[in-house]
């Protein structure tokens, strides 16, 4: 129970710090400052999610038990971060070998769900050459998506129509399905990522 | 010969509806500024030279509009924001077609400060304003004839 109890304040404190440094951030500052990434370490295990991938077909975040999965939130139109963010992910799965691909998998989970239909990410995904075997682009209801962000600790502001506030999360989920580091900011360092998926991946 | 006269009719609406927009003059408004900033200005800079605060962040440079919008077609341009492009999103999804035209016509007012205007462009906002008039609510669609009926 107490344990419980510690990852539902680890849960609260990430959500909190995530919300702190960006999203308050992101209203209250120019839109376009671009901050520093950062990156932490945590502990955070990830409930299981349904929602709909890029071709329609339903997607169970448990499937990929056994893959590290590395998690970016970012949404089609946004003229802001996410064009990094997802540039930077293309990166990632470029320079993963083969046998990497293997034992890891990408997903991009749209923070405006009003906008971003599996057609649309469909269209997003084919503009960053995507590689779909190992990369899934992610949307459903705003109330399945808005659990799934607020496991991730990330928070979602709606400004109007194709214009949402968030947090600029990438997170890395290691084999068992817990959160072992997340990138806040706008283009998270291609080899730092690649370091730690390969460090989680040596895990067993 | 109704037909006739209702053609004649739409004509001259047609025409003075140009008019309008001729003396109205198609000048850079709130509405155009307000959708550059909110989906353009953060890469292409607050004179779309390419210089926004995030251009050094992204690892293409944006383009100097002034050097790439004069070579371009309206339709191109509308393509190009409706669809995007590399790092540049695609806003066809978000924006409504008079949007769309806005942006396009911030894009060619910022194209043309500090350079030399051909001769045609100098008709493009024109177009542009021309073809964002939603007609079909001006004039009305035209009946289909006794025979499409059938």
């Amino acid at each position: 129970m107490s344990a419980l109890r510690g990852w539902g304040f680890c849960r609260i404190g990430l959500a909190f710090l995530l919300n702190c440094t960006s999203l308050a951030g992101a209203a209250n500052a120019p839109h376009s400052t671009l901050k520093p990434v950062e990156r932490r370490q945590v502990n955070l295990p990830i409930a299981d999610f349904s929602l709909t991938d890029q071709g329609g077909k339903s997607f169970q975040f448990k499937n990929l038990r056994g893959k590290v999965v590395v998690v970016a939130f970012a949404y089609t139109t946004c003229p802001d971060v996410c064009p990094l963010i997802t540039a930077a992910l293309r990166q990632v799965q470029g320079k993963l070998t083969i046998d990497e691909r293997k034992d890891s998998y990408l997903l991009t989970v749209t923070t405006d769900p009003e906008i971003d239909s599996p057609k649309v990410l469909t269209g997003y995904a084919k503009r960053y050459g995507a590689e779909l075997d190992s990369w899934s682009f992610l949307t459903g209801s705003e109330t399945a998506l808005r659990s799934v962000w607020k496991n991730f600790g990330v928070g979602v502001k709606r400004k109007g129509r194709g214009q949402v506030d968030h947090t600029p999360l990438t997170a890395i989920v290691d084999r068992h399905g817990v959160l072992r580091v997340a990138f806040i900011g706008a283009s998270p360092d291609v080899s730092v990522v690649l370091d730690d998926i390969r460090a989680l991946l040596a895990e067993r | 010969m109704c037909y006739v006269l209702c053609s004649v009719k739409r004509l001259s609406v047609h025409c003075g509806l140009v008019l309008i927009v001729l003396l109205a003059g198609c000048g850079r408004n709130e509405r155009m500024e307000a959708v550059y900033a909110q989906r353009c200005l953060n890469c292409h800079g607050v004179s779309g030279r390419g210089d926004g605060p995030m251009a050094a962040s992204l690892p293409v440079t944006p383009p100097d509009f002034r050097d790439t919008v004069e070579r371009k077609s309206n339709p191109q341009i509308r393509r190009l924001i409706a669809d995007g492009k590399g790092l540049m999103p695609a806003f066809e999804p978000a924006l409504s077609a008079s949007e769309i035209n806005d942006m396009l016509q911030m894009v060619r007012f910022l194209s043309r400060e500090g350079r030399q205007i051909s001769w045609w462009e100098k008709f493009d906002l024109l177009v542009v304003a021309h073809c964002s008039i939603p007609w079909e609510a001006v004039l009305g669609y035209d009946e289909p004839s006794a025979e499409k009926k059938l």
